[in-house]
């Protein structure tokens, strides 16, 4: 199937003077994993908010599923399953009520056996009977992909899938989607600001900043753009960006904060050089990234992605949470 | 983990044209299910819900006790206060059922659970008429525990099965409509303080100004004119004609009818437009 899952065209969201989502145009085929990567507050959820028809559209339009997201939100609704950052789920009923619960919302006339199949393939079977407010953290979060599978959807939504997850669940969930991908043939539209994240999952990435687009392909693509090391540096005493610009084989230099990031063909090559010029300005800080998806962003927006932007506390996720590590 | 999905057989999906409507019959079901589950798993609701009103009957129903019954009955026409004030509590505890209705979406809405339900073809009327009848089924839990209660104090009741139907179809009715009200007043509030506020706001003025408590003659004009367009007057009214003397005005039965229908259309255009996600 070559046909879009997920299709958008100048979608943008504005709330008042802030432009959270600007412009964006997406086609993910059918089938596929894509990944929106980016640091907090970089319009990630609103994506997602905008593609579920859960928030207007300021201005575009999009299709999921076959449908025109803002003429029928609810056919739309009907196709796609959704796995939430902080895991949503109502801890008061049991996993199998949760999933009754679900299969009403949803409108399924049979569920039972596609539920029974579902716990058991996440390994959750003889714990159907149990609340979820008792569950560990990695099976609550197996339970909401269950939910999201529960109606056969076409396409999945997960948001920030394995955020202050442990590395051990983290794993396990990542290859749970991709599992999940394969053998149950949904698209899967994901948001990460994990960089290893988007690399082990997606097909394809788009970096997002600001509400923008500023990077869109395959892992490899992404990579292959940059195809140099990054070499950051800080100093005492300011360095001249021409000096830097002078050293053999920089490829360019840009300032970051208060030091500057060099793109260099070779950082083994030119560091004894770069030592050697920038020891007298007194060096504080020095940094060598090999070429990942962090250096994509490093070097299209001049920051890291998990340094955030404007991140601001999130004061319902930490409720949340505290709720959850008292229960 | 095991691989065994081929067995698995996929749901039958009633998937519905991009033309037509999607029916709301079994999501409100499931929300309705769910409002009443929560509230009965729950001991301290009920325990609350039930010593609430056996309080007001037991002390404030005991404030004429001592005096004598020809001042008794000459203040509220009938001998013994209990059974005077008993519709009256019935009604005014209407009132406060729709502040719980409003809490547990504000909950649904600060633990994100809203965003589970609307992002499934639930459509928020369906969210808020689940809602607003869950809160008065959850206010009938009153009703037997008071009569139970009155009839330990002494109270003689009237009527008939007909009669005594309607009345619990009317205060059904008055918490429907205050239900609808509180939830539409509060659709786009996030906040946990917003319903107590609000209840704050609304029960005082409408319990006094009512003949829940006295009966309006001595009121003056117009407070008097408050209680005349205050729903919880009828429902009292009400239910004290059918439990003290037998006669059943259905007239107010159609008001309330009426109070009812008025606020739930009014809250399902509210909460179509404005019941906020999260």
């Amino acid at each position: 199937m070559t046909e879009s899952a997920i299709s958008a065209h100048g979608l943008t969201k504005r709330y008042g003077r802030l432009l959270a989502v600007d412009h964006v145009d997406l086609e993910v085929p059918s089938g596929s994993v894509f990944g929106l990567l980016g640091p907090n507050g970089a319009g990630k959820t609103t994506i997602i908010k905008l593609l579920t028809a859960l928030s207007d559209i300021t201005e575009g339009t999009a299709s999921v599923a076959g449908f025109d997201v803002q003429r029928n939100p609810m056919q739309v609704k009907q196709r796609i399953g959704w796995v939430a950052a902080e895991v949503i789920l109502d801890d008061d009923f049991t996993a199998w009520e949760n999933l009754w619960l679900q299969s009403k919302f949803q409108r399924l006339p049979e569920w039972k056996d596609r539920a029974t199949a579902l716990l058991k393939y996440f390994d959750l079977l003889e714990e159907k009977d149990r609340k979820v407010g008792t569950y560990s953290t990695g099976m609550r979060k197996k339970l909401e992909i269950a939910l999201a599978l529960l109606h056969n959807p076409s396409v999945i939504f997960m948001d920030e899938p394995t955020i202050g997850l442990d590395p051990g669940t983290r794993r396990m969930l990542w290859e749970l989607i991709s599992g999940v991908n394969r053998e149950f043939g949904v698209t899967v539209l994901l948001t990460s600001h994990y960089i290893e994240e988007a690399d082990a999952l997606c097909d394809r990435i788009a970096i997002i900043d600001h509400g923008k687009f500023v990077a869109l392909g395959t892992p490899s693509e992404l990579k292959a753009r940059v195809n140099a090391d990054l070499v950051e540096i800080e100093t005492a005493r300011p360095m001249d960006q021409a000096v830097l610009q002078g050293l053999p084989g920089v490829r360019d230099v840009r300032s970051q904060g208060k030091g500057w990031i060099l793109k260099v063909d070779s950082s083994e090559a030119m560091l004894p050089r770069l030592l050697e010029t920038a020891k007298e300005h007194a060096i504080r800080r020095i940094n060598v990234e090999k070429p990942s998806l962090e250096t994509v962003f490093l070097d299209l927006t001049g920051r890291r992605i998990d340094q955030g932007g404007n991140e601001t506390f999130d004061f319902r996720k930490f409720y949340t949470t505290v709720r959850r590590s008292r229960q | 983990m095991s691989t065994g999905t081929e067995q698995v057989t996929l749901p039958e999906l009633r998937l519905v044209a991009a033309t037509h409507r999607i029916p709301q019959g079994t999501q409100f079901y499931g929300l309705y299910a769910r409002e009443l589950l929560r509230t009965f798993r729950n001991p301290w609701v009920l325990v609350i819900t039930v010593v609430q009103p056996f309080m007001w009957l037991a002390f404030f129903g005991s404030s004429f006790s001592a005096a004598p019954s020809s001042l008794v009955f000459g203040l509220f026409g009938t001998t013994s206060y209990i059974a005077f004030l008993l519709p009256g509590v019935l009604s005014t505890s209407m009132l406060s059922v729709g502040m719980f209705g409003s809490m547990s979406t504000i909950q649904d809405k600060r633990f994100g659970y809203m965003k589970r339900i609307l992002l499934t073809p639930t459509g928020k009327s369906t969210v808020f008429l689940a809602k607003a009848l869950g809160s008065a089924t959850r206010g009938l839990v009153q009703i037997p525990v008071m009569i139970v209660a009155a009839l330990a104090f002494g109270v003689h009741f009237s009527g008939d099965p007909l009669m005594w139907a309607g009345w619990v179809l009317g205060l059904v009715l008055l918490g429907l409509g205050f239900s609808a009200m509180f939830l539409a007043v509060t659709a786009s509030s996030t906040d946990w303080q917003t319903p107590g506020v609000i209840s704050n706001f609304i029960t005082m003025p409408l319990m006094f100004a009512s003949t829940a408590l006295f009966p309006s003659a001595n009121f003056p004009v117009w407070m008097r004119t408050i209680s005349e367009f205050n729903p919880v007057t009828y429902s009292a009214l009400f239910g004290r004609g059918i439990i003290l003397s037998g006669n059943a005005d259905w007239l107010y039965l159609g008001y309330l009818g009426i109070f009812a229908a008025i606020m739930v259309a009014l809250g399902t255009l509210v909460a179509a437009r404005y019941l906020r996600v999260e």
